[in-house]
């Protein structure tokens, strides 16, 4: 398993490098840039092309590249262009909020989408084919309606819930708490759902198989059968699908903090690539970068853990 | 975590701890709720606003103006200050005038005992300096200042500026609107880089950046330094950031803003929910014919067709199908209320006589036009198809080009001289102001002259009294109409929600964006 980290840490090296070299590439090829959002449309050709100068615009994209690459080698991740905010002090204050939204997000989906869609295969019936509408329900409707329906009925007709906005754990706990359910929720639809249909689809897989037969054959309680069993060999293409409904997460995250105004990446990332702020935009996708890293790493450590054939290899 | 289906396959009773711990939940969140004011609510003394994106730069010489002038308006106060209705208070000026018969030299008394937040006192040489670091600091405003000579202190309490034409509108220029009025300290001067993380004006408020999130939320404290503590009635102010029209609204209705900029959508909704619903006529919706020497267009080269054009709208229809009761057709380039505004001008609607003046240019059926418009102010186009609707009765053909990434992008495509036609909004409350718009920038991108305008404007600027500059105006709205480079269709009006219990907020259509602090305690927003 430790080379198994180190390998994944290795290749994250080249990725990171690849995606920060897409973003720039892409960023130079899009219409506008810093100096004509700084300027508006006020601007004159003059004011432009002296804050072009000022800003390094028009020197080649590989050179700003470049310069880019060495403050990043060096941890330095630059300053944001329009707010003057060094990068890495934005991402840092911004990186607690994207993952009070994330990672309770995960565990509710893993949680629920689990426990419901293995109630559902193992039960049948109405429970199941109430699952399977629901989740057909979750895969249609998009999270940042459902985000506004539970503000419309949490915050503003109930008055429990804030309607936006975001407070830190270490200011308020409960504020804290308050302030991401709505949020949670919204985003844990769609993952809820698509857990849900594949644990169910695959725990009714392993059901029909022959060594199941067979456990119940000899006499093995059913207790049994489901959790030792059937649970543990349906667990990796469950697992698969939850490390896919987490990268997914990443880009919800970015429509509902828009929706909940909650000062996260998601939210910092959007700004930035509206504003052409190059600095941010590549901090902001190397985070998410190394978050989809990082999950997978977890995704492949959880194979090794429900597989022995896995570690082996 | 399964425990609730048991493997003995009954039925399990799940209903009664299900609702139990469901109950637990919404006591403990209600009772936590604190009257439901929710993450991010006001103290009582802490006014909450909204705006719909972040500040250009907290620097206020590179700032923006509109609405977004509020971010520098908190902690800079301005030389004159412009109040909702539109009038001109004394603020760190207390007396100004042109000092000569041309409207070239202007002079300005400044207040004493001001202090800026670095603790140096505000002098003429402060602010010298200050207006001096906003002409070269590169930020955008820089055009609607007039045409600035140079910047003297006379004596430390008095600034002379010397115009290289005249500006008879140099007061105006000199409000919180057009950043060289906000006078920056010493200490921001001498180091500009902290001017983007902290503040130093002698507003009412001091940015404080390290509470702040940029893009998110925008927190200033109290000065204790302000000259006018009677003004002051919070200790601290936040602007949030939020753009989503459903996320302003909630806010607004669950007090977590006092006042937000709403939109015609949305304000019904605001209505019911006991919101006060305040607007101001801001936006002339307009078809800008940018294209006078027809060099991509040709047949716009003729005024005939552009006065065919102007025919072409049924402004009442559209303006009511557009924004109901928060729009109104228009006529010209200014709007009700404004100096030089003439009732007796207009296009009217004739479709017949359009497709006469079409005929006679040559152009009996018509003619096609790529139109350029964008996405961010008319959203999902309705404002441009309905135009594009429009012409088609008359038999022009237009296709819309639309700028989906911002106004930046949409000021370059039209500065490009590939579109002969932009629909974009202007926005003023001087035919100065106006004039220069149309004839510069993204509704002027040939660079089209009209010399009978321009000695018109000159002659404006040159008047001596009130009444002469006026009628000079209504000539020169006059000669807009019959130049047909810009054709406005409809005004529509800023909507703001309020608190109910909001009070001093007045804007008017000589002020649309009116700012939350003011140099006197009735000019400064305050919560019943």
């Amino acid at each position: 398993m430790g080379r198994l980290i180190v390998h994944r840490v290795a290749m994250s090296i080249p990725l990171l490098l690849i995606v920060s070299l897409i973003i720039f590439g892409l960023e130079a090829v899009v219409p506008g840039d810093a100096a004509s959002t700084i300027l508006g449309q006020n601007a004159t050709p003059e004011s432009l092309a002296a804050l072009r100068v000022q800003l390094g615009l028009n020197d080649p994209w590989i050179v700003r590249y470049g310069h880019w690459l060495g403050g990043a080698l060096h941890a330095d991740l630059g300053t944001s262009i329009i707010s003057g905010v060094d990068v890495t002090s934005s991402l840092n204050s911004r990186l607690a909020v994207t993952l009070s939204l994330l990672v309770p997000t995960m565990l509710l989906s893993a949680v629920a989408g689990i426990a419901l869609g293995f109630a559902s295969a193992v039960r049948g019936g109405i429970l199941g084919r109430f699952i399977d509408v629901v989740s057909l329900f979750g895969f249609a409707v998009p999270s940042f309606w459902i985000a506004l329906i539970l503000v419309t009925f949490f915050a503003v007709h109930l008055n429990l819930l804030p309607a936006t906005g975001y407070q830190d754990f270490a200011t308020s706990p409960t504020g804290w708490l308050k302030s991401i359910i709505l949020p949670v929720l919204a985003l844990s639809l769609q993952g809820i759902t698509s857990v849900a249909k594949q644990t169910r689809d695959t725990v009714m897989e392993v059901l029909e198989t022959d060594y199941v037969k067979f456990l119940r054959a000899n006499g093995v309680s059913e207790r049994s059968v489901r959790y030792r069993h059937v649970l543990r060999n349906a667990a990796i293409p469950v697992v698969t699908s939850l490390g896919l409904v987490s990268v997914g997460m990443l880009s919800g995250a970015v429509f509902i903090e828009n929706v909940f105004v909650l000062p996260g990446l998601g939210s910092l990332a959007t700004q930035a690539t509206l504003d052409h702020d190059v600095p941010v935009i590549l901090g902001v996708g190397v985070f998410f970068t190394l978050c989809v890293i990082a999950i997978n790493l977890v995704i492949d450590f959880a194979y090794g853990l429900l597989n022995p054939k896995v570690r082996v290899s | 975590m399964f425990g609730f289906i048991p493997a003995s396959g009954r039925r399990p009773r799940v209903t009664r701890p299900l609702m139990v711990t469901a109950a637990i939940c919404a006591l403990t969140l209600a009772g936590c709720s604190g009257g439901g004011s929710g993450a991010g609510s006001k103290t009582s003394s802490q006014l909450s606003l909204q705006f719909p994106g972040p500040p250009i730069s907290l620097d206020p010489a590179k700032a923006g103006n509109g609405g977004s002038t509020m971010f520098a308006s908190l902690a800079y106060d301005p030389l004159i200050y412009l109040s909702g209705s539109g009038e001109l208070v004394p603020d760190l000026a207390t007396k100004w005038g042109f000092t000569d018969q041309a409207n070239e030299v202007f002079e300005l008394t400044l207040r004493s005992g001001v202090t800026f937040s670095d603790g140096s006192a505000l002098d003429a040489k402060a602010a010298v300096a200050s207006m001096n670091y906003f002409l070269h600091a590169g930020g955008g405003l820089v055009g609607n200042v007039g045409q600035v000579a140079k910047i003297e202190d006379v004596s430390p309490t008095t600034v002379r500026i010397t115009y290289k034409a005249p500006t008879p509108e140099a007061a105006l220029t000199l409000t919180q609107y057009n950043g060289m009025g906000n006078i920056i300290g010493p200490k921001g001067l001498a180091d500009p880089q902290s001017l983007l993380t902290s503040s130093d004006g002698t507003g009412q408020f001091i940015y404080d950046g390290a509470t702040s999130v940029a893009g998110n939320r925008y927190v200033y404290k109290k000065n204790p330094h302000y000259f006018q503590p009677a003004a002051q009635h919070f200790d601290s102010t936040v602007v949030r950031v939020i753009n989503n029209p459903n996320a302003v609204l909630s806010a607004a209705q669950t007090n977590q803003v006092q006042f937000a900029s709403g939109s015609a959508n949305t304000a019904e909704a605001a209505k019911q929910a006991g919101l006060k619903v305040q607007t101001a006529p801001f936006f002339n919706w307009s078809l800008n014919l940018v294209d006078r020497q027809g060099t991509v267009c040709p047949p716009l080269a003729d005024a005939r067709v552009r006065q065919a054009i102007a025919l072409a709208f049924d402004r009442p229809a559209i303006a009511k199908a557009m924004a109901g009761s928060y729009a109104a057709a228009s006529n010209q380039v200014l709007l009700p209320g404004t100096d030089g505004y003439d009732e007796s001008i207009g296009y009217g609607y004739d479709v017949a006589k359009a497709k006469s003046l079409l005929a006679e240019a040559g152009y009996p059926d018509g003619f096609k036009i790529t139109i350029l418009t964008e996405s961010l102010l008319d959203v999902n186009n309705t404002y441009s198809q309905a135009i594009v609707d429009a012409l088609g009765k008359i038999g022009v053909a237009a296709t819309l080009q639309v700028q989906t990434t911002g106004i930046a992008q949409f000021s370059g495509d039209a500065l490009s001289k590939k579109y002969a036609a932009i629909i974009f909004p202007t926005a003023g409350t001087t035919m100065s102001q106006l004039e220069s718009q149309i004839t510069s920038g993204l509704f002027n991108p040939f660079n089209s002259t009209d010399s009978q305008l321009d000695s018109i404007m000159q002659e404006a600027a040159k008047a001596e009294s009130a009444q002469a500059r006026t009628a000079q105006y209504q000539q020169a709205s006059h000669r807009l109409q019959d130049l047909g480079w810009t054709v406005p269709i409809f005004a529509t009006q800023s909507v703001y929600f309020t608190a109910s219990g909001l009070q001093n907020f007045q804007a008017s259509v000589l002020n649309p964006n009116p700012m939350p602090v003011g140099p006197t305690a009735e000019l400064s927003w305050r919560l019943k």
